[in-house]
């Protein structure tokens, strides 16, 4: 199985980014796991239930035992979130835990000391069920708990120095379904060597025990070590191999989409010019979408639609009407709304995104007849950075990838009011209306009853567009012939209890 | 002899010093901030940010980062640790075997072939064989390693498999010992051998115009030994300067094939350490490759006496 170094060691908590948790995923069980219908259902957990989304009950299933053979509690649960959410701590994966009550307490901000060190929300029970109790309802919790954050740690994870052990992130113990062999050495060794664990309660793969992962730095090495058989399973197909791909692997080549989403972000707060929405909409139905998926993107990338992402339960197929390609209406609106006439179009020049940020500007150029000049900044902190500063004023390029599979995680953070600042509200979009919509859906009882909220806050970002959707990342994987039935999951890690040897 | 080997280390010291601090402003220099680049595109939660920011001394001034630095390298042997806490002498020790193989590797190869090539094309001077030599290095020289990295290993590592069903370069990796090392080895001699072969040459044909040589053959000694003893002795001077020096640039050169062949090497690792902002692994990586730099050239100085005997130190 081929995968990126991880960025830092196999800390489930100080895991933010895919590799490390793709690693995580095969040696942690999550207390929910998303069928094909794309909903959460209990794992690691017996059953996880509320009564008004506020107050939530987690039983454990007493069958899952820690890879050393001890039973797995709930108190495990509760040493690991309340370690990833205290400040001093500085887990990444801290803003996962900022629902619940007594986050403040333990991680109360910059420059402040914590209260306490534990949050007032988790309480254990009994050895198999924990109590969690939220600052505010929160319909789509569940969805939340099959994140690698929400992985329990056993006792020995953290030292006496009350600091997570290196030998534990070197060769983590879990409860999941491999248990590692022998110690990763982060930087030095190529792979991470993993066989079944016995005592796994779940679903195990049948004809074959042992797990291999090579760190690869370049995905087109690995593409070519897939080819040659040297590797099994190839999940993040370089772009140039794309179109060979298919033909070289035939049915053994897949391409779905995946949660992720690229915009062209608008700096709302910052720059008075794209005030008013049909600047925006011009400039939406200006860009060529279809082309630059096809081209600039070789087909790994789809055009965007809606806010939400096909790979998440909420995706509304054609949803943004803005989003069709319609250059002569987008000049008529443009003109009628005196948008501006130059624009700069800032993007980060270290992530390949110089060719569709300079397709996007051919398209503006040449649709509403205006001057366009894209501006690359070395990193992308370097934009945020520069409207911190208002010293940058210019549309700019955003990507998301979500946190857990929910349609709201499109939502609240990038769009909320309370994300500004402290969140990933770059453009400082704030809109009454649409934060009250996702409390409602946060507050409501039922999942599907929150959707439907979600649903009508997405409504009013397609009809503002504060951000300006183009394109949806698509997973291109692929295997060799000595493995069969390799399917991603909706968090893009593979199901290895269901992979059969070829 | 001993006391000119002792002066040479000393002057070392300010070099490496020098080197570091260097390496240190430029790394310091980088746009974007180190704790951001941990993130992606999320913004950091700005007390997570604080901490860690208070971890590695970010917010001091350059200065002070650089003492806390070179203070535990000098008297701790201490060389940080990496934005994963993983000391940086553990992850230099693990990855400097793997491009000190390769560079070896590739020096061999280096030496056989180059000097090899050069002798033959010297000695056929003006003939096809010399021509045909000299055109074939110029086309080596000209092809970026970029390119042939990729062809050899698309061709022998990947199509050879398919074709023959014969594994025997590995297309990436170190898991088949000394054999992984064989394409990217080549690879990265690639150009230092078209080098070599061209100076060799060049060498060897101003040695054999010199009238030591007219006055051994006027003695009536062998073709053989004129041009073994006489001849290639003395040309090799300026080949050992090049093979030498060339070590370091092998060990520094290592980073597009290192990359291109997935070796866990020291190039590979300073090209995500500089991408990540790790300014301990980055200094660290340099620090160690100055000094082999300041030892391989030390190394071709002493050798100098061995091929000539008019060369001595004090």
């Amino acid at each position: 199985m081929e995968v990126g170094e991880p960025q830092k060691m196999l800390y489930p908590q100080d895991t933010t980014e895919t590799e490390g948790a793709e690693v995580l995923a095969a040696v942690f069980s999550p207390l929910v796991r998303y069928d094909e219908n794309k909903q959460p259902v209990e794992e690691a957990a017996e059953s996880i239930t509320t009564t008004d989304s506020k107050v939530w009950t987690i039983k454990l299933k007493s069958s899952y035992t820690w890879h050393d053979g001890t039973p797995v509690k709930a108190e495990d649960y509760v040493r690991a979130w309340n370690f990833a959410a205290l400040q001093d701590n500085a887990m990444s994966s801290s803003y996962f835990f900022g629902r619940v009550d007594g986050y403040n307490d333990v991680h109360p901000g910059e420059g402040k000391t914590p209260t306490a060190k534990e949050m007032k929300g988790l309480k254990v029970v009994d050895d198999t069920t924990l109590e969690v109790t939220l600052t505010a309802p929160f319909s789509q919790f569940k969805t939340m708990l099959g994140y690698t954050a929400f992985y329990p740690l056993p006792a020995s994870a953290i030292g006496s120095d009350g600091k997570l052990s290196p030998t534990f992130g070197e060769k983590p113990i879990g409860q999941g379904l491999f248990k590692v062999d022998k110690p990763y050495k982060k930087g030095t060794d190529q792979t991470i060597e993993m066989s079944v664990y016995d005592k796994f309660p779940g679903k195990k793969p049948t004809g074959w025990t042992k797990l291999q992962f090579k760190v690869y730095t370049s995905s087109e090495t690995a593409w070519n070590d897939l080819q040659a058989e040297n590797l099994d399973i190839h999940d993040s197909l370089p772009a140039t191999a794309i179109s060979t791909a298919k033909q070289v692997l035939g049915d053994r080549y897949f391409d779905e989409p995946d949660a992720s989403i690229g915009y062209i972000g608008v700096p709302l707060k910052y720059n008075k010019e794209f005030e008013n929405v049909d600047v925006r909409k011009a400039i939406s139905m200006a860009i060529d979408r279809k082309t630059i998926s096809d081209t600039v993107f070789s087909g790994t990338r789809s055009p965007a639609d809606d806010f939400i992402n096909p790979a998440i339960p909420g995706y509304r197929q054609g949803a943004c009407t803005a989003c069709t390609y319609n250059p002569a209406e987008a000049k008529k609106l443009y003109e009628s709304a005196g948008g501006p006439k130059t624009i700069e179009l800032g993007y980060n020049a270290d992530g390949g995104h110089k060719e569709w940020i300079e397709a996007v500007a051919n398209n503006l150029r040449a649709n509403l007849g205006i001057e366009v000049t894209p501006k690359p900044f070395e990193k992308f902190q370097g934009i945020l950075d520069a409207l911190d500063a208002k010293e940058y004023k210019g549309l700019f390029r955003m990507g998301w990838s979500i946190d857990y599979p929910a349609a709201e995680n499109y939502l609240t953070p990038i769009f909320g009011t309370g994300a500004i600042g402290t969140g990933s509200n770059y453009g400082g979009y704030s809109n009454k209306e649409f934060d009250d919509l996702v409390a409602k859906g946060d507050q409501a009882t039922d999942a599907a009853e929150g959707l439907k909220f979600y649903q009508q806050a997405d409504d009013i970002l397609l009809k503002e567009l504060p951000y300006i959707p183009v394109y949806f990342y698509r997973s291109n994987f692929g295997h060799s012939t000595k493995v069969k039935n390799v399917k991603l999951n909706l968090l893009n890690q593979i199901n290895w209890a269901d992979v059969e040897k070829g | 002899m001993g006391r000119y080997v002792i002066r040479r280390l000393i002057q070392a010291i300010p070099v490496l010093i020098g080197a570091t601090l260097l390496i240190f402003c430029i790394v310091f220099a980088l746009p974007g901030d180190p704790v951001a680049a941990l993130f992606g595109d999320k913004r950091p939660d700005p007390a997570v940010a604080e901490v860690l920011r208070e971890q590695y001394h970010l917010n001091d001034p350059l200065l002070l980062q650089y003492w806390y630095y070179i203070s535990g390298v000098l008297f701790r042997g201490d060389f940080g640790v990496n934005f994963a806490q993983v000391p940086v002498s553990e992850i230099l020790a693990g990855k400097f075997q793997v491009t000190l193989n390769l560079a070896l590797t590739a020096l061999i190869m280096e030496a056989i072939l180059g000097v090899g090539l050069g002798l033959w094309a010297a000695l056929r001077r003006g003939r096809a064989t010399d021509t045909m030599i000299l055109a074939s290095t110029l086309l080596l020289i000209s092809i970026p390693t970029l390119v042939t990295g990729f062809v050899l290993q698309l061709v022998l590592g990947v199509k050879l498999k398919q074709w023959t069903g014969l594994d025997i370069f590995p297309v990436a990796g170190v898991f088949a010992g000394l054999r992984s090392y064989l394409l990217p080895g080549f690879v990265l001699a690639g150009v230092s051998v078209a080098y070599l072969t061209r100076l060799t040459r060049t060498s060897l044909v101003e040695t054999l115009r010199a009238d030591y040589i007219r006055t051994a053959t006027a003695k009536g000694l062998s073709r053989r030994r004129v041009i073994g003893r006489h001849g290639l002795r003395n040309a090799l001077i300026p080949l050992i300067t090049y093979l030498g020096a060339d070590l370091g640039n092998l060990m520094g050169g290592a980073v597009i094939t290192e990359t291109i062949f997935n070796l866990p090497g020291i190039g590979n690792q300073l090209f995500t350490s500089v991408y990540l902002r790790e300014q301990p692994v980055v200094v660290g990586t340099i620090t160690v490759l100055v000094l082999i730099y300041i030892l391989a050239n030390l190394v071709v100085d002493l050798l100098y006496a061995v091929l000539d005997p008019r060369i001595r130190y004090e």
